[in-house]
């Protein structure tokens, strides 16, 4: 794992010491809310429906088992026990305290973490493929150069204030499983004629409002053009993006507007000034940062394999576990081990205290001290042993962590709604809560197979409800949440935007709904190997339309 | 009919201005501002936003039931409460968080 340099660990202490001066300054009146709302946003600090919010950052989702235990005190000592993981790959503390908030950022100093960049018009957190540097599919591990465009984008003079916030999201391997094509920009690792190794970029993606699907910018950018070729993108963005209207400010709405050719053409000149520049990145650098993410020490192990069908009937429970929640490793005999966060009834994404500390010990213990947070709200182990699996297993069973339904009905992406959050039409929280308990039996979930479901409470799509193979949407009519339902989103590189099929739903209405799409999957796919996204594909709108809503 | 709240400063918690001017917990100790009360929400609003100490301060419409106040929005039944999935307390004022206009 990256450690702070001198400078980092400067920058963020300096910065927690300005911030707490300001929250002094605010508390004896010397400063105004307006005054001080844009410097508490800058360090994270929201105000919720109930309380602050404080989202702290996970560069690229991964996490070591020391700055696990810090969440795990911060949730006990100065919030309600737990915290919730988003789908940025972050933590939010729902609960927080104004007065506590400097001791709190002193806290995540002190383990080389922080809240800056959020929240604000800037370049956010960089999220990345929650099994890099472990999966088997990968051609590279995308964390060394995620780790310097976190280095070239934090407090970045020229863009600190640009039109909108801006998401970059990277995947070093064939499979996406970041959502690259969801986001301002995606970056996907590949290779060009001569086998080198260099990045797809892929620009104008995005959800809320008005969801796109990202388009190809460059086929090919060498590493060392990378931060060249971002910078000349920024550029590009921040001198023509629209800042006359919130809605329209994104990048993606400047690709739509002015088109991809157009925007390829003004990027490509400004990149044609900027290149080999100062921006140009050493190879002596790329080593030295890819060297904080050097493999671990790998055992040589002679058990290659888990027997999952055998497990399967001595013990069902973990023998579904390990067919849903095991990741293919580069290594053999190693795998990436999914922490399912969905129980059934629970609110997903939530992890209390007790459940960081059992999961950082776990880390610790069998996973080279390194954990990753996913965009679908869950944790994972990304370097466990085959052999040491009965043993986490066990571990998990006694702390209900051991949900065996990764990528299943129940393993739900959810955004806190109207529960917690202000900007919220309807509450996003109960739906999945009843959704999990309605297919709650393993054997219907087997039945199901993968089916991704995505929860917003509001139409800024933090719940990435557009991407769902089932997408739902809360909205407020006339006093009352319903909720829209979406078929065929997918988040991969197979990228489409869900089907609005007709009318929305009442809470209640909903299961039921719900249950009436997957029926109709299971009556009309080809076999159970036909996943309900392909059904859906196959099939097209109709029959699911008429399973919402009747025939016509 | 009208409420004002707010989240204090401290805590974040929901508050709303009762009649004796004190920003409180208790909905139902909110003061109800009818057509005729114009001056007296406006010089209210005021006196809050000079304390410095009330955050996100709103107008809400209510109705008044059996003499309950009813806020019209699902929104506000949540801030009184709390969260209702999972269901949490909602956020209580620290000993330093008792505001009054
Ligand atoms: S989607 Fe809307 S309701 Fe959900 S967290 Fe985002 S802003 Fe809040």
């Amino acid at each position: 794992m990256y450690r702070y340099d001198e400078f980092d660990a400067a920058f963020v202490r300096e910065r927690t010491q300005q911030f707490s001066d300001q929250v002094r300054r605010r508390l004896s009146g010397d400063m105004s809310e307006d005054q001080f709302r844009p410097l508490r946003l800058m360090n994270g600090l929201y105000l919720q429906l109930h309380a602050y919010m404080l989202r702290i950052a996970v560069p690229y989702g991964t996490v070591s088992s020391r700055q696990m235990r810090m969440l795990a005190h911060i949730a006990r000592s100065y919030d309600r026990g737990y915290g919730h993981f988003t789908t940025r790959q972050n933590i939010q503390f729902n609960w927080p305290k104004l007065r506590d908030i400097p001791q709190i950022l002193a806290d995540l100093a002190s383990v080389e973490m922080h809240a800056i960049q959020t929240s604000g018009n800037c370049i956010r957190n960089i999220t990345t493929d929650q099994f890099a540097g472990a999966a088997a599919d990968e051609i590279i591990d995308p964390r060394p150069v995620a780790e310097i465009l976190r280095q070239w984008s934090s407090l970045h003079p020229e863009f600190s204030f640009l039109p909108r916030k801006f998401k970059i999201a990277m995947t070093g391997a064939t499979t996406d499983r970041a959502a690259i094509r969801f986001h301002d920009i995606g970056l996907q690792a590949t290779t060009n004629d001569l086998g080198e190794i260099g990045w797809q970029v892929w620009v104008g993606g995005g959800l809320g409002r008005t969801p796109m699907i990202g388009k190809l910018l460059s086929g090919y950018v060498a590493h060392e053009h990378l931060l060249a070729y971002l910078e000349s993108t920024l550029r590009v963005y921040n001198r023509y993006g629209r800042r006359d209207n919130k809605y329209k400010a994104r990048i993606k709405i400047l690709v739509h507007e002015e088109g991809i050719e157009s925007i390829r053409e003004q990027v490509e000149a400004e990149f044609a000034e900027v290149k080999g520049g100062v921006l140009t990145l050493p190879q002596a650098e790329l080593d030295r940062i890819s060297a904080y993410f050097a493999a671990p020490q790998y055992e040589l192990v002679n058990a290659r394999s888990v027997d999952v069908a055998r497990e399967k009937i001595l013990n069902p429970f973990y023998g579904r576990w390990l067919e849903r929640n095991l990741n293919a490793h580069r290594q053999p005999g190693y795998v990436s081990v999914t922490i399912s966060l969905k129980p059934v009834g629970g609110a997903p994404g939530d992890a209390t205290d007790t459940q960081m500390e059992v999961v950082a010990d776990l880390a610790q213990r069998y996973s080279f001290d390194e954990l990753r947070v996913t965009h679908e709200q869950n944790l994972v182990l990304p370097h466990v042993k085959v052999t040491d699996l009965p043993a986490i297993y066990e571990v998990l069973v006694k702390n209900g962590l051991a949900d065996g339904n990764a990528g299943q009905i129940t393993d739900i992406i959810c955004c806190p709604g109207l529960d917690f959050c202000a900007l919220a039409n309807a509450r996003s929280i109960p739906i999945a809560q009843e959704l999990t308990r309605k297919f709650e039996s393993p054997e219907r979930q087997a039945e199901i197979g993968d089916l991704k479901i995505k929860i917003s409470g509001c139409i800024n799509a933090c719940g990435h409800h557009h991407v769902g193979h089932i997408g739902i949407l809360g909205v407020e009519k006339k006093g009352t949440e319903l909720y829209q339902i979406t078929v065929g989103g997918d988040a991969t590189e197979k990228a489409a935007i869900g089907d609005i099929l007709g009318h929305g739903f009442v809470a209640e209405e909903v299961p039921n709904a719900i249950e009436r799409l997957v029926n109709t999957y299971i009556a009309r796919r080809e076999s159970p190997a036909e996943p309900f996204i392909a059904a859906y594909r196959r099939l097209g709108k109709e029959p699911f339309k008429e399973a919402l809503y009747g025939a016509n | 009919m009208e409420i004002l709240t707010g989240n204090e400063l401290m805590s974040g918690a929901t508050v709303y201005l009762d009649s004796a001017g004190t920003w409180v917990e208790e909905l139902q100790k909110a003061r109800v501002f009818g057509k005729s009360d114009l001056e007296a929400k406006e010089a209210a609003i005021a006196a809050t936003k000079r304390t410095g100490r009330i955050n996100s301060l709103e107008v809400e419409t209510v109705t008044v039931k059996d003499g309950r106040i009813v806020p019209d929005r699902l929104r506000e039944h949540i801030r009184a409460t709390g969260p209702t999935a999972p269901v949490f307390d909602r956020q209580h004022l620290d000993e330093d968080g008792h505001v009054s206009i």
